[in-house]
């Protein structure tokens, strides 16, 4: 048995280097100068120099990117999570049974539709709307594209939870607001958490419509800035590696916080979904 | 108890404005890009009817048909490349008795990244001189082997695939992961008890239970790779000669470079039609299967 419990270790090894090499080798390449990258390219960084990192946030706004991309994310996550929450438990909780079946059945539309098929008529329309190069040309398509699966996972949740709870809470005098706000909300909070999550996650890495939607520089989210970076930063690999760690820190920080939680939620999200 | 949760406006306000919002934002522009795909439209002038011109266009169109080759070539190196990989490094890992949180935290870690980055990164990794690719191919002795990845016609869009791959591998290992870990404890024992170790017990327990994530992995890749846009616009842009384009590449150059609306419209319509048909034609396969079992 031991044996065979080394063996399952040995082969998954190959994998776990080709998921990990890539990004080991990113991060001691943007300590190191060009030269250094290309001759020594093996080696630790001969000395930890931040030159690199001080060249990609001195002549990069990357602090207002950050900023940008945490506005237009936090927003959209937040206005997405509220509306989703009360349209899961109208469909599932309040006594409109075919109705609700017709509203959850547009929605499971989403499951068809590839988004990428909507970007050119969603192009179009943000301008049409006069919401292009604002921040609401992303904040409005990002929460709305968040909606059915938020809403896949609340529901599921919801459904689980006893009729008893609401009617005590409508013994006591509660309005359809007052369940919610006081009953439901509370109650669902710890799935509420996963879907913010799962959400943050994605509009923050969000990259073709922060990049057709939006002209001025100065509102430009963090994937698009980087990705311009990389034609400024042609000839010079260790500045590209290194705006390269400091935009993917904060996702890495909060996913080595939180991995257990965003993996469930994952799971729970597509299975259910 | 039931006069609150029949309340008619209550219920409006919590449905109306989540619904208008998606309606709007993912239903409806489904609908405008059927009109405007009809059209030769150039984003300024009056969209002129052309009936299915735009349609028969893109399918005497060699670089859109070569665009349209290239996705099935990444839906089928989805399905029968890594699907195959994933369930393996499933099974394998599912039976490890140490470092298990180690394996499910580290083989996702590349999923939590922006698409953006991960196109970055391997552009760098490819890169013919600086790149990780190269340097292993000079240190190892094959000098010669050592090309610009992806300014190669033969290699580009398979050095995208490797990197789509890399990027999603461990978020579907993770979900079929939590399958087989959702096998009851019992059927395990029993299944032992009567002889099914190892590849037996893969084949004849796990693999049978858990068919319903497989069934959505392989629908989330099939989906995953029509998706496919970003990495392919960062990391060779189509290039080299068109030989990496996917059809939302060409799509995408055709409304914003060329400014041909009701062509680029036609093809999202082609690429909603297409996720369709495979979808649809998927449901019919496994159905079949499923009445055989």
């Amino acid at each position: 048995m031991r044996r065979i419990q080394a063996v399952r270790h040995l082969v998954l090894l190959p994998y776990i280097l080709v998921v990990l090499y890539p990004l080991y080798f990113v991060l001691i390449s943007s300590f190191k100068g060009n030269s250094e990258i290309v001759l020594k390219p093996w080696n630790l960084p001969e000395k930890i120099d931040f030159f690199n990192y001080v060249n990609a946030l001195s002549n990069n706004n990357i602090g207002r990117y950050f900023f940008n991309s945490l506005y237009v994310t936090t927003v959209s996550t937040t206005a997405g999570i509220l509306l989703s929450l009360g349209i899961a438990f109208a469909v599932t909780r309040m006594r409109f049974p075919q109705l609700s079946r017709l509203v959850y059945g547009v929605l499971l539309l989403s499951l068809l539709i590839p988004p990428v098929s909507l970007l050119i008529p969603l192009y179009i329309m943000i301008k049409d709307f006069g919401l292009y190069n604002t921040p609401m040309a992303l904040i409005v398509p990002y929460t709305a594209f968040g909606i059915p699966i938020s809403v896949f996972i609340i529901a599921a949740f919801l459904k689980s939870i006893p009729r008893e709870l609401e009617e005590a809470g409508i013994v006591d005098g509660l309005s359809v607001y007052g369940l919610l706000g006081r009953i439901v909300f509370p109650l669902t909070t710890p799935t509420l958490v996963t879907v913010f999550i799962l959400n943050f996650m994605g509009h923050w890495n969000e990259y073709i419509m922060a990049n057709l939607f939006l002209s001025s520089q100065s509102l430009r989210t963090l994937p698009v800035a980087v990705v311009s970076f990389m034609d400024k930063f042609n000839m010079n690999y260790g500045a590209l590696c290194a705006s390269v760690v400091i935009s993917s820190a904060p996702v890495i920080a909060v996913y080595a916080i939180l991995q257990r939680k965003i993996i469930e939620g994952v799971a729970a999200g597509s299975l259910k979904g | 108890m039931e006069k609150v949760m029949r309340n008619r406006l209550a219920y409006a306000i919590l449905v109306i404005p989540a619904l208008t919002l998606y309606i709007t934002f993912y239903v409806a522009p489904l609908f405008s890009s059927l009109r405007y795909s009809v059209t030769s439209w150039n984003g300024i002038n009056e969209a002129a009817f052309t009936g299915l011109d735009n349609f028969i266009g893109a399918f005497r169109d060699e670089k859109f048909l070569v665009s349209l080759k290239n996705n099935i070539y990444f839906v089928l190196f989805s399905v029968f490349v890594q699907i195959p990989f994933i369930l393996f490094v499933s099974i394998v890992i599912s039976g490890a008795r140490r470092f298990l949180d180690f394996y499910k935290t580290t083989v996702f870690l590349p999923s939590v990244l922006s698409t953006a980055i991960v196109s970055i990164v391997w552009k760098f990794i490819y890169h013919p001189d600086a790149g990780l690719i190269n340097q292993i191919l000079r240190a190892v002795g094959l000098e010669s082997w050592a090309i610009g990845w992806l300014g190669d016609e033969r290699f580009a869009f398979l050095a995208i695939l490797f990197a789509n791959a890399w990027q999603w591998t461990g978020f579907y290992v993770v979900l079929v992961l939590a399958a087989i870990f959702g096998i009851p404890r019992e059927m395990q024992e029993a299944a032992e008890i009567d002889g099914a170790v190892g590849w037996r017990k893969a084949r004849y327990l796990t693999i049978p239970l858990i068919r319903p994530v497989i069934l959505v992995t392989m629908l989330l890749s099939i989906t995953g790779a029509m998706k496919a846009l970003d990495i392919v616009l960062i990391m060779t842009a189509g290039g080299p000669f068109g030989s990496s384009e996917v059809m939302a590449t060409y799509m995408y150059k055709q409304a914003y470079s060329m400014s041909k609306f009701g062509y680029a419209n036609a093809i999202s319509i082609i690429i909603f039609l297409f996720t369709c048909v495979l979808t649809l034609i998927f449901h019919l396969l496994t159905r079949r299967s499923e009445e055989e079992v």
